[in-house]
């Protein structure tokens, strides 16, 4: 459904994403893995129009450019790594935007079909007793469990997440790959992130992508693709070992 | 717990809205019958009635004070008081900035130096003189917004609450001392560098009244229009993409519609700082932040307020009046200080 | 009635200024109107006179030959404006003035600080100041810069031709208990008038007129429905025309709610020909009272009373 096709994004003189293609079919969830720098939130932000980019970027067959930002929101979720609300909106409210992308007109507020897929994300992600709460009284891993509640509600076909678990402790991080999961059970759906946690990606990925330095080094199932050869080529060390070592630990 | 957490106030309150416009409307009536020239209520009364009815009025003091001078200042005050109030809660919606403002931004006073230019240079629009000050102070209020935009993106892309207020300060006395420059040279064509800065609404009459309203009606209809995409960008710009908002199309309109709204309001009563900063603040207290909801409450908090301080200013040192700049910085300026003070601590 | 003490005390310093100078044979000792003591070896023949009215005294005593330089608002007689100009009020620059090898400087007592004060006496440069706020302290600055010039008799003969000319127009002018209003800024631009304490309030009170805005100090902005219903006899606005739209009388006689005003029924509201003449401490204040004289009785200006 989704396919990138020798997509470059410059900085200036620096190619943050260097003459990358990929693709991405329904109910496959594609990790994105790679070192700090390695382009891996620009090639996000990219597809999310977030920064133009040379290439192309499609949707089932057409350029995704073409699409207006509704029409691509009703397509396309992104939740980011951090988010924060300054002002006092209820947790209702911020899951409630997630509708935006299908209002008809201005006088539209709520079609009922709205309203259902906000309560079912507010179910969905254990917020519906704090669906009042303000937002500043919320921590960090309840707000981002509203964004992806938000996101839910938005009911795209295919979610992208930016290291969505990043700062989260051990248990949100759990729930929240766990809820995703059961969101990509439907049928015509499909997942791309950004993981930073090796493990996490073996554990819930489906396919990978390996980048550095802006270029792709490898990608296509997650077994072919998350070996020692090439984990220790993107990351330049040996991930293997270390990863050993690291789990020794517990023995 | 989550019970502690869950907000006191209701989701939607027409009551709200109720006390709002009965006190917007109590407001007026006390600002008609109260100035620096005392007049019977029922003089005041019988006037508006029958000017309302096209009945006859009684030849007397009442009628040139109430009907000529009074209601129409009452009118021009309550309307530039809510569009100065929404143009606020537009901005601070639109930026992600609780201090954001025409006043703190600078664009208040970017659009007095398009006027004062106009006013300087003689430029005037065929059919309307006063036209072509109007829409000088328009266009110079869209350039100074953009201009402190950029700036501030360049000094820091995040657009933090201080970095922004800090260039519009600055730009603020930049233009200031530019003015002020202008009105030395050119005094005799302008009005005195106290209305451009301080403000006032002595002598306004029932065209301008009538401008206002119009202005309010069409830029006001489209700000309220833009509540969900002000929604958007109040929880975050980035956000606001993601759920499917045409994020530099509907920045652009906001930031046109506010400084058209700021470019009539200055060019009619100078700058009136603060109403912008303050009101939407206290709107937001009252029903919550969601634009829906805060755009019309900040409209009438914002008429209300500034109808108290056009009376303080009127009536206070009679039959001297003090500038309502003047009233307004005072109010202003202490809340500017809390709202700063506690945005720090919550961020 | 604090005025009377001002004026009483300014008569005072006069005498012993002059008492002074008769003692010292030699020079010529003033004091000025910050109470300093100013002492000339001989008269001055090199000025610079920061503020128009100043300028305006120094040519009516037939001293325009010694100006040397004036301040940038100066500008009247015409003659002098193509003489050096210097900056004058907060943004005074010494070094300026210093270039212009002045032998004295007379300027107002408000806008300069103490430092530059004395940094222009260091330089050799007599530092005058001249502020009046009323028709006695000008006839004291006159008087004191007809001494200091060396023109005392020309510098008598102004003040006395003043005097008269005031003294005739208060004989001639009743006091009917009719009052004025003076538009010192359109309604447009936000109302201002003249209270007490001004020229124009002194003026009204010579042609046996009362201020309107008799209670408000100086020059201070007022609500126009004060304006309204104080129904002045008379309005004089000093706003300048400038050849497009209406004139400021036709302005102030078409202004909504005003019509009732006696002022406007009767016609009588007046625009005064030159502003300066009726804020300037120097003069032409004269020439002001005239003005208004004639516009009050309806005369025309050949029939000046003091002529």
């Amino acid at each position: 459904m989704l396919a990138g096709n020798h997509v470059t994004v410059r900085y200036g003189d620096l190619r943050a994403v260097d003459d990358v293609s990929f693709r991405l079919e329904a109910g496959q969830w594609l990790m994105l893995a790679g070192p700090n720098g390695a382009g891996k939130s620009t090639l996000i932000e990219a597809i999310a129009g977030g920064v133009p980019c040379t290439g192309l970027i499609e949707w089932e067959g057409q350029d995704i450019r073409r699409l207006k930002p509704a029409q691509l929101a009703r397509r396309i979720g992104v939740l980011s790594q951090r988010n924060t609300v300054g002002y006092a909106y209820t947790v209702e409210e911020i899951v409630g935007l997630g509708r935006y992308a299908y209002r008809a007109g201005f006088l539209s507020g709520g079609s009922g079909e709205g309203r259902e897929q906000v309560e079912r994300a507010l179910a969905m992600t254990g917020l519906t007793e704090l669906r009042r709460a303000s937002m500043l009284t919320l921590s960090g891993g309840e707000t981002q469990r509203v964004f992806l509640a938000q996101v839910f509600a938005q009911d795209p076909r295919v979610l992208i997440l930016d290291e969505p678990a990043n700062h989260l402790d051990l248990k949100y991080q759990q729930h929240l790959f766990s809820l995703i999961q059961t969101w990509l059970k439907e049928p015509g759906r499909a997942v791309l992130s950004v993981v930073h946690d090796l493990s996490l990606a073996r554990r819930y990925g489906t396919h990978a992508m390996l980048m550095n330095h802006g270029k792709c080094i490898s990608r296509g199932e997650i077994g072919d693709v998350m070996t020692p050869d090439h984990l220790n080529q993107v990351y330049e060390m040996d991930v293997y070992a270390w990863m050993q070592e690291m789990l020794a630990q517990w023995n | 717990m989550n019970e502690a957490r869950a907000l006191k106030r209701e989701r939607f309150t027409p009551l709200t809205y109720a006390m709002l416009a009965a006190a917007l409307l109590l407001s007026m009536i006390l600002c008609v019958c109260v100035g620096s020239v005392q007049i019977p209520f029922s003089d005041t009364v019988t006037a508006v009635w029958n000017a309302l009815w096209g009945l006859p009025i009684p030849q007397n003091i009442a009628k040139n004070i109430i009907l000529n001078v009074r209601l129409p200042r009452v009118l021009c005050v309550a309307l530039s008081g809510a569009a100065l109030s929404l143009c606020g809660a537009a901005m601070q919606g639109l930026l992600r900035n609780p201090l954001a403002d025409g006043s703190t931004m600078g664009v208040s006073s970017g659009a007095a130096l398009g006027a004062v230019i106009a006013m300087a240079a003689g430029f005037t629009l065929p059919g309307s003189g006063y036209g072509g000050i109007m829409v000088t102070a328009m266009a110079f209020a869209f350039g100074s917004l953009v201009m402190i935009l950029s700036l501030a993106y360049a000094l820091d892309r995040s657009l933090a609450t201080s970095s922004i207020i800090l260039i519009g300060v600055i730009f603020t006395m930049f233009i200031s001392s530019v003015i002020s420059l202008i009105i030395t040279f050119a005094s005799d064509h302008t009005r005195s560098l106290n209305f451009w800065t301080l403000g006032s609404f002595s002598g306004v009459n029932y065209d301008q009244a009538g401008i206002l309203c119009a202005a309010l009606a069409v830029c006001g209809g489209v700000i309220l229009r833009f509540a969900p995409e002000l929604n958007a960008f109040a929880v975050g710009e980035e956000n606001a993409r993601h759920i499917g908002v045409n994020v530099k199309k509907v920045k652009m309109s906001i930031l046109v519609t506010v400084s058209v709204l700021i470019g009539v309001c200055v060019s009619i009563s100078g700058t009136v700082s603060f109403v912008g900063l303050v009101m939407p603040h206290i709107a937001r207290m009252l029903v919550g932040p969601n634009h829906s909801r805060l755009l019309p409450a900040s409209l009438f908090a914002g008429a209300i307020f500034l109808l108290w301080a056009d009376l303080t200013a009127r009536t206070l040192l009679s039959p001297v009046e003090l500038p309502i700049g003047v009233v307004t910085s005072l109010v202003g300026a202490v809340a500017f200080v809390i709202i700063f003070y506690r945005t720090r601590k919550a961020g | 009635m604090s005025k009377k003490i001002v004026s009483l005390f300014l008569a005072a310093m006069m005498m012993t200024g002059c008492l002074t100078a008769l003692a010292e044979d030699a020079g010529i000792m003033v004091t000025d109107m910050h109470g300093r003591e100013i002492i000339l070896t001989e008269p001055a023949v090199r000025v610079v006179a920061l503020q128009p009215s100043d300028c305006e005294i120094l040519c009516a005593i037939g001293c325009e030959d010694a100006l040397v330089g004036i301040g940038q608002y100066c500008d009247y007689p015409a003659s002098i404006t193509s003489l050096p100009v210097v900056q004058s009020g907060a943004d005074t620059n010494i070094e300026e003035i210093l270039a212009l090898n002045p032998q004295v400087v007379f300027m107002n007592d408000m806008a300069q600080s103490e430092e530059q004060v004395r940094q222009l006496e260091e330089n050799g440069v007599k530092v005058v100041v001249s502020s009046a706020t009323d028709i006695e302290g000008v006839y004291y600055a006159i008087r004191m810069m007809g001494h200091l010039m060396g023109k005392d008799e020309n510098a008598e003969a102004v003040v006395a031709d003043m005097q008269s000319t005031f003294e005739e127009i208060r004989a001639a002018s009743a006091d009917e208990g009719r009052t004025v209003y003076f538009e010192v800024s359109p309604l447009q631009w936000g109302l201002w008038t003249a209270g007490s304490g001004t020229f124009m309030d002194e003026l009204a009170s010579i042609c046996g007129l009362t201020n309107a805005f008799a209670d408000v100090n100086d020059w201070a902005a007022v609500s126009e429905e004060q304006v309204i219903s104080r129904d002045p006899d008379y309005i004089v606005t000093i706003s300048m025309y400038y050849g497009e739209g209406p004139t400021p009388v036709e302005e102030i006689l078409s202004r909504e709610g005003w019509q009732d005003m006696k002022a406007i029924r009767e016609g009588q509201v007046f625009n005064a020909s030159d502003s300066n003449a009726l804020s300037r401490p120097g003069p032409r204040l004269k020439d002001a009272a005239v003005e208004l004289y004639h516009f009050l009785n309806g005369t025309e200006e050949e029939a000046v009373p003091a002529a």
